[in-house]
């Protein structure tokens, strides 16, 4: 793996004091000389494996971090350094400040200190590096285990993996829509475990690691099919259409199965045209959004 | 052409140009990469830092190869593909010792497929950074056809195999070329002070110029491109110096140390500073050096 020995770094500054700042541009100097790692600063978030974030988050630069996060290329890790990009610091009161790095984006390392000094940046780049290897592999291995998937029915202890998840999986759907108050990227915990007493949850598991799910519950003669995630790094292995089809399976009595996605959400259209779905009618959400209600009979069914 | 030499003998020089294709096609990259490498190193120790091992660059290539392929557009990938293609076969032309022309015109349908790449990508830095680099394009032609032109005027051919076993030296006819040919070499091997278009160190105007949009694989792509182009852009340096082998490799090296010294010596100018010195010193020194050789010779 050669993640580790090429790590590019794009730092991005909340809004820190810029003292954190300077001891992050600091161990580029002749001093601490990262490149010595093969660590460099790159402008830009297209090139980048690292995510260096000094400062709290606050309104303002909330919607930026999301997006230099999300044009970061997989695998890619995200490290809050100094006390204000950990917990929001001495800010962390203030009106305007959400807090740490992490309210908005997942972090991999902390590193606190005001100002962290460069040694403990350096390290929390490396510790960085290892989550990096980490990811990487765990990727590679998924896809070397893809032939043991299991699709079982989810218990309510599988609610806080399957939200994590959930949040993943609908990231590029806010970005689709520039829309991050998605119900999906903001379900609390307590309200996904209130899910499990009216719905059936399926998981797809792969090394021990759920990468998928969907749930359902049935109304009458018609079956509601509900939020089909697969983790995005896991995409297009066929989780998706092995998910669908055995949620369908759950329900025998149903005559009508119903879904519904965004109307900008192009992938998701086309994944149910390709398994006899049909779209039904639209609803109007809000002002960015619409919804495509789909559907297919039992009739109809590619099986 | 070299495919049949003087007895006709078809199959003997085909063999030779194919081991000589092979022979390139794997020690090209691998000669690329390791300059890349103490291009690094060395510019660390000017700035008094340690540096990164030698192999750097090509980690740096096999990770982007590990690394998901985001795109604005997917076409701008297969332009990227044509663009690793063409500079291969503009360096494969020039090591099988072919025409000298055609190689400068190969050379220039790599770089149009390259500038396509950045407006496809249809980013502001990518834009901004395709139209500089059809700038550099226009800025450095002049000086590599001289080159080509030059050649010819002293050994009566434009194919490079012929070129290689001259018995002339051709610098000394050709000095006011070469110094051209040298001076655009900074725009060709993307170092200060003509790294226009990609912008070598990030945090400048352009972000990363031309290459801003892509990642991955056809970051990789690019990279990989570039280290068969500096090895042909330095096998031109050789041909200055080809009547010895040592000395057409050092003079190689040689440029090569100068063009890291140089970059690490000068800041970045303006787009219009760069295409002016370089047409007027192509046309002062490359120009004047053939009018030169054009009354001396007749």
């Amino acid at each position: 793996m050669f993640l580790k020995k090429s790590p590019w770094i794009i730092h991005y500054d909340g809004s820190s004091c810029n003292g954190c700042d300077i001891e992050v541009l600091a161990c580029l100097t002749p001093l601490f000389d990262v490149e010595r790692f093969g660590i460099i600063n790159t402008g830009n978030p297209k090139h980048a494996d690292i995510f260096l974030i000094t400062g709290s988050v606050n309104e303002q630069n909330k919607e930026i971090i999301q997006n230099i996060y999300c044009q970061m290329p997989d695998p890619k890790v995200v490290v809050a350094i100094g006390i204000c990009a950990c917990s929001g610091g001495i800010f962390a009161e203030c009106y305007n400040v959400l807090g740490g790095v992490a309210k908005v984006i997942p972090v991999d390392v902390f590193v606190p200190g005001c100002a962290a000094r460069p040694e403990s940046i350096i390290d929390g780049v490396v510790k960085g590096l290892a989550v990096l290897e980490e990811k990487g592999k765990k990727f590679k291995n998924m896809k070397k285990g893809l032939a043991t998937l299991s699709i079982d029915p989810a218990q309510i202890q599988d609610s806080a993996e399957i939200l994590a998840l959930q949040k993943a999986a609908y990231q590029s759907e806010a970005e689709l829509y520039n829309d991050f108050s998605l119900s999906p990227l903001n379900q609390s915990l307590e309200e996904i475990k209130a899910d499990f007493k009216s719905k059936i949850f399926l998981k797809a598991v792969l090394n021990k690691v759920i990468v998928g799910s969907v749930r359902a519950y049935q109304e009458k003669e018609t079956c509601h099919i509900g939020r089909l995630i697969v983790h995005p790094l896991y995409q297009n292995w066929g989780i998706g259409t092995k998910l669908l089809y055995a949620i369908e399976a759950r329900f025998p009595n149903a005559v009508r199965y119903e879904s519904f996605t965004g109307h900008k959400s192009k992938r998701t259209l086309y994944f149910g045209r390709k398994r006899g779905y049909r779209e039904c009618r639209r609803e109007k959400v809000s002002l960015k959004r619409e919804r495509v209600f789909f559907e297919k009979t039992r009739e109809g069914k590619a099986r | 052409m070299h495919l049949f030499d003087v007895r006709g003998n078809f199959h003997f020089c085909l063999m030779k140009t194919l081991y000589l294709f092979i022979l390139y096609l794997i020690g090209a990259p691998l000669v690329g990469a390791w300059l890349a490498g103490w291009d690094r190193r060395l510019s660390a120790r000017l700035q008094s830092r340690v540096g990164p091992p030698i192999l750097q660059p090509v980690y740096d290539v096999l990770k982007l190869t590990q690394k998901e392929n985001m795109v604005v557009r997917r076409s701008q990938n297969f332009y990227i593909a044509y663009y690793l293609i063409f500079v291969i076969f503009t360096g494969a032309l020039f090591f099988t010792g072919q025409d000298m022309l055609l190689i400068i015109f190969s050379l220039m349908l790599a770089s149009v497929f390259f500038v396509l790449a950045g407006f496809k990508a249809s980013s502001p830095y990518s834009f901004i950074g395709a139209q500089r680099e059809l700038v550099q394009i226009m800025a450095y032609e002049p000086a590599v056809i001289f080159a080509a032109i030059g050649m010819y005027m002293v050994t009566g051919t434009f194919e490079v195999s012929k070129l290689a076993q001259t018995n002339h030296w051709l610098i000394l006819s050709l000095p006011g070329i070469f110094f051209a040919y040298l001076f655009i070499l900074a725009m060709k091997l993307r170092k200060s002070p003509f790294d226009i278009s990609t912008s070598h160190h990030g945090h400048q105007e352009v972000v990363k110029g031309i290459t801003t949009e892509f990642s991955g694989k056809a970051l990789a792509m690019i990279e990989v491109a570039h280290w068969y182009e500096t090895t042909f852009i330095l096998g031109i340096v050789y041909l200055f110096f080809a009547k010895s082998v040592v000395a057409g490799l050092s003079a190689a090296l040689a440029a090569y140390v100068f063009m890291v010294f140089v970059d690490n010596a000068f800041a970045r100018v303006k787009w219009p500073l760069a295409l002016a010195s370089s047409w007027i010193v192509a046309f002062l020194c490359g120009a004047g050096n053939m009018i030169w050789l054009f009354f001396t010779r007749h």
